[in-house]
């Protein structure tokens, strides 16, 4: 039996950072807002305190912050001539669940996209030709995003603020300064708070980099360099370099997320209501299909509860964002062997992996000592910042020394050739431990028209509803690029002092056993042709007006960087213009 | 590998204190290793530039009086007791005492002084049994925080029940009452302001009953006497 409760303004779907977000704008625009969280709620005192939070088994190896993978799995097969299987163990991406979701153990990395990003496909044809892309790959789906960097800049700068991103300026206004990225899309002012201080293995690198003629810039981070009161009046604190900050929450408020900057401001909101450990099954629409009327959710006592709404936000991670999409019917599944449909469609995600520098044993890295977003790097080789036209392949990759703290379950670094296992290995661990260090290569994925997200047709969840089925394998193009850099970073490595350099860069198959990345992107992406995308420039379902699906899901490919910044900005602006627009005068925002 | 560190530090420590010195590599420290023998006499006799003898407020064990007016030192690591030598000395940790004797010692005495005191593994004085339900409270904010305000609990830097993150963050464990609730204050107000400024932070939200009730379960959590609280993590 279902139970029908008090209609609302609005409901969002997950409770993370965009569900925090649209939860403030829209109660302070007066509406009445609910939050459904599927997992618990937690805080920074008591639940993320010292020594508990410092549990690397609890957290690295079992995942405890994670999706609950027995209720709800994701498929997954490399191409659509297989069959898929259920991820039993997140390795490769790590979906956040709780309160707060992924932004609660991200790591902090705070990078705005660049301009040609969101200019993609225009950029690309431009610089190089049409002719020159198709060549890339006849699969590539490229395609713009429908909104502009200089649009999103100001939601760039809020969202900057509302965190106290800690960084050193390398473009304001088109102003090349010194000490920051020159390669940086330009900003209307300077980054809250200065950058955080140098490691040792950023040190290093700085000094490597300097030699081969590139531009090392401290990587802004969301671990702040000092004590910062936001916008909303939210205090946080001083990063300590603890180590444990990545799949981790932070003990000290020195790590932005929604526990330290919004989410004790909103849940005071008389319009606010959170409803933890609640699963939404679907959201509802009426008989048209073209308005939803709200969501269906069950309680962690089982019982089922109809929140009728006259607005839907999708604000979960961004594969579920896809997958509540499909299981409401909202908008048409991409169908791959047509090419028509669009839920699903140009799923992307990132390709990562550097090489690995071996020094000598008179250098101590000390990596144990570190942020989440530590790092020096060089944006030499990001996105379409060197001249591709000789190369054969589109995108590109920022290298960076980021080390985040060199735990001791993880963090066993041994040369080439040393046995897995075994007395020699432990040696090889004791004498390398502290004089190793990771590099990282991170960059593009372009999207393509053989990657897609759909319903898995035999696995369901614990609510009887089937998983979400990723069908993913890296492009040609992705490879060559990953393997172009993999060279020059080769280089760096021995310019940095490497007595041996293990060679990095991606590979195919792609394969879900170890970790990637989790800025897994796209399946329902904006853009202005409703043809190839789910959702407006507003982030608006084109087919239901009325809900609206947040997030990295609505990225046509992946950018260069950490995507966490720009999921912020895009929300900031979709909001912005649903607070100025579509409360007035409820409809599609985008007519076509 | 950070618990590892702090092992392979302790360890260090004890190696070196049965070799009769402590090396320390901090920058600030003296060329020359630190020699707790000097630091002994230094404590026992004072140095004739106006130095009084440590041990008159403080112990030759590192004790001090059981009154709370003086800090406990014995066991507190070498290189957080020469830090305070030299705020003390340098005007950014404030004292009326320890600032003009501060200023006297040169780096290597303090250094010498330090490495004594460190290595000292004094008793703990019994001590008047201190109100239980302060101590529930006080244990309440040292090891989860307090969530109606989001004060992080102390635990998470001075580690278990206030055993010290050595080198730079101090033991509170078995430190005197008194002495803790005056350098919260210290910290509210802003006459101590000699370590990043998370400190500050934290004490601002303390109010003078949580104060009372931390210092409380710190220097009760050394005391063989005091039975009222059980004592976890070592």
């Amino acid at each position: 039996m279902t139970t029908r409760l008090a209609p609302v303004d609005a409901v969002t779907i997950g409770v993370g950072l965009t569900g925090a977000m649209v939860g403030h704008e829209l109660t302070q625009a007066g509406l009445k807002v609910v939050g459904l969280e599927r997992g618990s709620a937690r805080f920074t005192v008591p639940d993320f305190q010292a020594p508990g939070i410092h549990d690397e088994l609890r957290f690295s190896i079992r995942k405890a912050m994670m999706q609950d993978n027995v209720r709800e799995a994701v498929t997954f097969r490399n191409t659509s001539d297989q069959v898929a299987l259920p991820i039993r163990r997140w390795e490769s991406f790590l979906p956040g669940t709780g309160l707060g979701g992924s932004f609660v153990h991200w790591n902090g990395q705070s990078f705005r996209f660049q301009v040609a990003d969101f200019i993609y496909r225009t950029h690309l044809i431009q610089r190089y030709g049409k002719k020159f892309l198709e060549a890339c790959g006849p699969e590539l789906s490229v395609q713009d995003w429908g909104v502009t960097y200089d649009e999103l800049e100001p939601y760039y700068d809020k969202f900057e603020y509302l965190l106290g991103v800690s960084g050193t300026a390398g473009n304001i206004k088109g102003k090349i300064l010194s000490g920051g990225n020159p390669f940086e899309a330009p900003r209307s002012r300077d980054y809250p708070n200065p950058a955080m201080k140098e490691t040792y293995f950023g040190a290093l690198f700085r000094r490597g980099v300097d030699k081969l003629g590139y531009h090392p810039y401290p990587q802004p981070s969301a671990n702040l360099s000092r004590p910062y009161t936001n916008p909303l009046g939210m205090k946080l604190e001083q990063c300590v370099f603890c180590g444990f900050c990545e799949r981790y929450a932070c003990e000290h408020f020195a790590k932005a997320s929604p526990q330290t900057t919004i989410l004790p401001v909103l849940l005071k909101s008389p319009n606010y209501e959170l409803r933890t450990n609640c699963q939404v099954l679907r959201i509802n629409l009426d008989n048209t299909g073209t308005r939803a009327t709200g969501v269906t959710y069950v309680d962690d006592a089982g019982r089922e509860f109809e929140q009728p709404a006259s607005m839907v936000y999708i604000t979960a991670f961004p594969i579920n964002n896809v997958r509540m999409l499909l299981l409401s019917g909202i908008g048409k599944p991409y169908d791959p062997r047509t090419g028509q449909g669009v839920v699903g469609r140009n799923y992307s995600y990132q390709t990562t992996g550097g090489p690995t520098v071996f020094l000598d044993e008179s250098i101590n890295v000390n990596a144990f000592m570190s942020s989440g977003a530590p790092g020096t790097m060089i944006d030499d080789f990001s996105g379409d910042n060197f001249d591709h036209s000789k190369l054969g392949f589109v995108g590109g990759q920022y290298v960076g020394s980021i080390m985040t703290g060199a735990r001791p379950i993880e963090f066993h670094p041994t040369p080439p050739g040393t046995p897995a296992w075994g007395s020699e290995w432990k040696r090889a661990v004791a004498r390398h431990y502290n004089h190793t260090i990771l590099l990282q290569q991170h960059g593009t994925s372009t999207s393509s028209r053989l990657n897609y997200l759909d319903l898995d047709p035999i696995y369901k969840d614990a609510w009887g509803l089937p998983l979400l089925r990723m069908t993913f394998d890296f492009p040609d193009n992705d490879i060559r690029m990953s393997q172009y850099i993999a060279d020059k970073v080769v280089e760096i490595g021995h310019a940095m002092g490497g007595k041996v350099v293990a060679r990095g860069g991606t590979r195919r198959p792609y394969a879900v056993t170890h970790y990637q990345s989790t800025h897994n992107a796209g399946g329902a992406v904006m853009g202005d042709d409703p043809s190839t995308s789910v959702v407006n420039r507003y982030l608006q379902c084109w087919d239901v007006p009325n809900v609206f699906s947040m997030g990295a899901s609505a990225f046509p490919q992946n950018g260069t960087y950490n995507y966490s910044m720009t999921i912020g900005a895009l929300t900031y602006w979709a909001l912005d213009a649903i607070k100025k627009h579509y409360l007035k005068s409820p409809g599609p925002m985008v007519h076509t | 590998m950070r618990t590892a560190g702090l092992n392979a530090v302790k360890t260090a420590v004890g190696l070196a204190a049965l070799l009769g010195s402590v090396h320390s590599a901090r920058a600030q420290d003296p060329v020359r290793a630190p020699d707790p023998k000097n630091g002994a006499v230094i404590i026992a006799q004072g140095i004739g530039t106006g130095v009084p003898a440590c041990a008159q407020c403080h112990a030759f064990n590192g004790e001090s009086d059981g009154s709370g007016a003086f800090p406990r030192l014995a066991g507190q690591s070498a290189v957080y007791l020469a830090k305070q030598l030299r705020d003390f000395a340098s005007g950014i940790r404030n004292s009326a005492v320890m600032t003009q004797l501060a200023r006297s010692m040169s780096t290597e005495q303090i250094a010498d002084v330090a490495a004594y005191y460190a290595n000292m593994n004094a008793p703990f004085p019994p001590l008047k049994p201190l109100d239980p339900t302060l101590i529930m409270r006080g244990k309440q904010l040292a090891r989860v925080g307090s969530t109606s305000d989001q004060t992080p609990s102390c635990n998470a830097c001075h580690g278990p029940d206030g055993a010290g993150e050595p080198p730079d963050i101090p033991y509170l464990a078995g430190q005197y009452s008194p002495y803790i609730a005056l350098n919260l204050q210290m910290w509210q107000r802003g006459f101590r302001k000699n370590s990043p400024e998370s400190m500050a932070a934290v004490a601002s939200r303390l109010s003078p009953g949580d104060i009372q009730a931390v210092s409380a379960f710190y220097q009760q959590v050394r005391d063989s006497l005091a039975a009222s609280v059980p004592s976890e993590g070592h």
